[in-house]
């Protein structure tokens, strides 16, 4: 758990701090030395095949990934824990009615949802973000839906009932307390998943668009040259990978420990 | 002859002493019971020599001619099949997915018994009286908890142990089911195997036991002949744990005297909607009425499933209720989200799970005024804060307490903390529901001693839910008995005690008894 949360709070502050540092520019192409090799030139992970700096790339790359994964996990938040404690808490057929749409969503193939969304509302990152949010959400009001179900029957709710709690103040002060351990566990094991999915719409072309850059982005357009430049696939890939392993490992570690 | 002895057993854990000095002994055909309150040893003494605890042991151990102690774990599984064990909770200990008879089967074979068939089987749940047809075929999720724990006692005696070691065997289950367990071990010891039983009922134990070692803190603090013991205890821990248990027997209780009336329901009935979208309804109550007096306590009792809980709650306006009106000091009371301030303050309740009734993230002294914020709104939360303190002081807990939280209490003091809250707006009503039947015996014992008090002082009507009558005959004035959601029969406790007219008052009595 440790070793997972350090490795997030450096990438998080190298893709935040390190591109002021750097002289080059993500967008900034260097005419003279295109296709650059590593540790040449002043570029330390070489050029791209337009002359851009790979490592203040990377660093943008991450950067707006993980603020859209960190962004789309807050939509998926909000709507789920609202739409499942209110299933929750009045159960019965509104409960019925809330989870039957989570379900026909669930089933619905949900990239294509997400790429019919970007056709029709055209690439903009606040869409690419309010689109995975939109699917994403659906685990989220499950998870809340269960523990609001469960807190709801617990005697200190009936408790507070009996003491004159109007139901505002019981899901407000006994409720969503007790809830936000869950819910917070899940946010965080949302966001590798949502890492996942932007980079494979812009592996796809259709998340982030040039010259703005995002690892998926990179990983594709390092797959193109990997026989000749194989730092410009690993090193955007590897911190792909390392992200999501501990985010994923972080999530986990939580939900085990707030889930009694 | 003696099968099992045990003697001046130390058992430890890390650099912490558990067990000191604890010597006992199982004779063939009769039946020696440990008996103390919870953390006073018992289970350890039992369990650590066939080394089925984390403890470590020493002193002397001996299952026939053979010393137990000091043994590696394959010397003692061939040892531990000489001897059969059941435990507490009959829920978790069968596997889900075998039958019955596949698990009996195998139960015998692991403990290096013979390969059983189907007649043989069907002999073992003879001899533990479980006599449903295609039992052996069905799976566990079929059967009742009183059920499974004779599926659990068949598989501990499969095959055929000369020692059975029951720990804790009815803990678990309802009143009116541990006798009829108790008597399935008692048959086996008259067969000739040796009981060697661990309980803190010891109410329950004394028809059963021959000889009775109390244990106390790790240590014996008296042991003899059952009866003898009984009659005469000599130790301190003996005597409160006989004391504890309210018994049916007990002096006539002095009860504080009753005034006008205070409630009254009339035809009450709660239904449960089926699962699925159009399930038919399931009766939980039908037409139940009943009154209480201002200062009167009233016990509602009945087997688990009779609806007593669903009942209270109905009248308290804390759980659904269908039909039927309450009336409150001659008002007629909303239904349960009609309610408002002025109706809520009178009625509070306490509830079952001591731990549970307990928001784990507040603070105690936050709990405990909870009810002021809503039914007092005007006091300032300084009054509020001192309240509480108060309250909490009612209920003998210290101010030391009201800055911890649920997981930083034991059992006995999140019940109380919950009670401080109940009374904290002073209610005229209060509604226990189960309020000592989850704790150990000693703890329930001063629980009571706590309501008593309080209700004497206070002049509380009380509304109790209980399964055991000895309890509601030791609070309340009057008993209401239920059976499958409706009162079957009302009266003065000592009347009803003395003289019960239906069936279901005769077997809640005789498993008091």
């Amino acid at each position: 758990m440790r070793i997972a949360g350090w490795t997030i709070v450096t990438v998080a502050l190298a893709a935040l701090l390190l591109p002021l540092l750097l002289p080059w520019n993500y967008d900034q192409i260097d005419w003279n030395h295109v296709r650059a090799a590593p540790f040449t030139h002043g570029h330390l992970l070489g050029t791209d095949s337009v002359g851009r700096d790979l490592l203040a790339r990377t660093l943008i790359g991450t950067r707006i990934t993980l603020t859209v994964a960190g962004a789309a996990a807050l939509v998926a938040l909000l709507i789920g824990t609202a739409w499942g404690a209110i299933a929750g808490w009045f159960g019965g057929r509104v409960d019925e009615a809330m989870m039957r749409v989570v379900d026909a969503l669930y089933a619905l193939p949900f990239m294509f949802v997400v790429i019919l969304l970007m056709v029709a509302f055209g690439r903009s990152i606040v869409l690419v973000f309010l689109g995975i949010g939109a699917v994403e959400w659906l685990t989220m009001a499950r998870v809340v839906r269960g523990q609001v179900m469960a807190l709801r029957h617990r005697p200190y709710v009936l408790a507070a009932e009996a003491a004159g709690a109007p139901p505002r103040a019981i899901i407000v002060r006994h409720i969503l307390p007790n809830v936000a351990g869950i819910a917070l566990a899940y946010l965080v094991l949302t966001v590798p998943q949502v890492v996942m999915v932007e980079s494979f719409l812009s592996f796809l072309g259709l998340g982030v668009q040039e010259p703005l850059t995002s690892l998926g982005i990179l990983v594709h357009d390092g797959a193109e040259d990997m026989d000749v430049a194989p730092l410009a696939l690993l090193v955007p890939g590897g911190v792909l990978v390392g992200l999501i392993l501990a985010l994923t490992a972080l999530g986990e570690r939580l939900r085990d420990r707030l889930a009694r | 002859m003696t099968l099992y002895a045990v003697e001046r057993l130390r058992v430890r854990i890390g650099d912490r002493s558990l067990v000191e000095d604890v010597s006992f002994s199982v004779e063939a055909g009769r039946c020696t019971a440990l008996v103390g309150a919870s953390g006073s040893g018992k289970s350890m003494s039992c369990l650590t020599p066939f080394g089925l605890s984390r403890g470590i042991a020493s002193g002397s151990a001996r299952l026939g001619e053979r010393e137990l102690i000091g043994l590696p774990e394959v010397a003692l599984r061939p040892l531990r099949a000489r001897v059969g064990f059941v435990f507490q909770n009959p829920l978790s200990a069968l596997t889900p997915h075998l039958t019955i008879g596949q698990q009996l089967v195998e139960a015998a074979m692991q403990a290096g018994g013979p390969r059983l068939d189907e007649r043989a089987l069907e002999q073992l749940l003879d001899q533990v009286g479980l006599h449903k047809p295609g039992v052996l075929r069905s799976y566990p999720h079929r059967l009742s908890g009183g059920e499974r724990q004779r599926v659990l006692i068949a598989a501990a005696i499969a095959h055929g142990p000369e020692l059975v070691i029951a720990d804790e065997p009815t803990s678990a289950l309802d009143a009116d089911l541990r006798h009829a367990i108790m008597e399935v071990l008692a048959r086996l010891r008259d067969q000739g195997m040796g009981l060697l039983l661990v309980s803190h009922d010891l109410p329950l134990v004394e028809r059963y036991a021959d000889r009775i070692v109390v244990l106390e803190a790790g240590h014996v603090a008296e042991a003899g002949e059952a009866g003898a013991l009984l009659a005469h205890p000599a130790s301190g821990a003996a005597r409160a744990l006989i004391a504890a248990s309210p018994r049916l027997d007990d002096p006539k209780p002095v009860l504080p005297s009753t005034g006008g009336p205070l409630l009254e329901a009339r035809d009450i009935s709660v239904a449960f909607r089926a699962t699925g979208w159009r399930g038919g309804q399931v009766a939980a109550v039908t037409g139940a009425s009943l009154a209480i007096a201002k200062g009167e306590a009233l016990a509602i009792v009945g087997a688990s499933g009779s609806g007593k809980s669903t009942l209270a709650r109905a009248i308290g306006r804390i759980g659904p209720c269908d039909g039927g009106t309450v009336s409150w000091r001659g008002e007629s009371l909303p239904v349960r989200h009609g309610m408002r301030r002025e109706h809520r303050a009178g009625m509070q309740a306490v509830f079952q799970d001591p731990v549970a009734s307990l928001d784990p993230q507040w603070r105690m002294v936050d709990s405990v005024a909870e009810p002021l914020r809503y039914l007092m709104p005007e006091l300032p939360s300084i009054d509020r804060t001192a309240r509480a303190l108060a309250a909490l002081e009612a209920v003998e807990l210290g101010a030391a307490f009201a800055e911890r939280r649920p997981a930083e209490l034991s059992g006995g003091q999140a019940q109380r903390v919950a009670i401080a809250r109940a009374l904290v707006a002073a209610p005229d009503l209060l509604i226990l529901d189960e309020a000592t039947s989850a704790l150990d015996v000693l703890v329930a014992g001063r629980i009571l001693d706590l309501l008593e008090r309080l209700q004497r002082e206070r002049r509380l009507a009380i509304l109790l839910i209980t399964h055991d009558i000895a309890v509601a005959r030791r609070l309340c004035h009057r008993i209401a008995v239920m059976e499958a959601g409706r009162i079957v029969e009302e009266g003065p406790s000592l009347q009803v005690i003395a003289t019960p007219q239906s069936a279901a008052a005769k077997a809640l009595i005789s498993a008091s008894r």
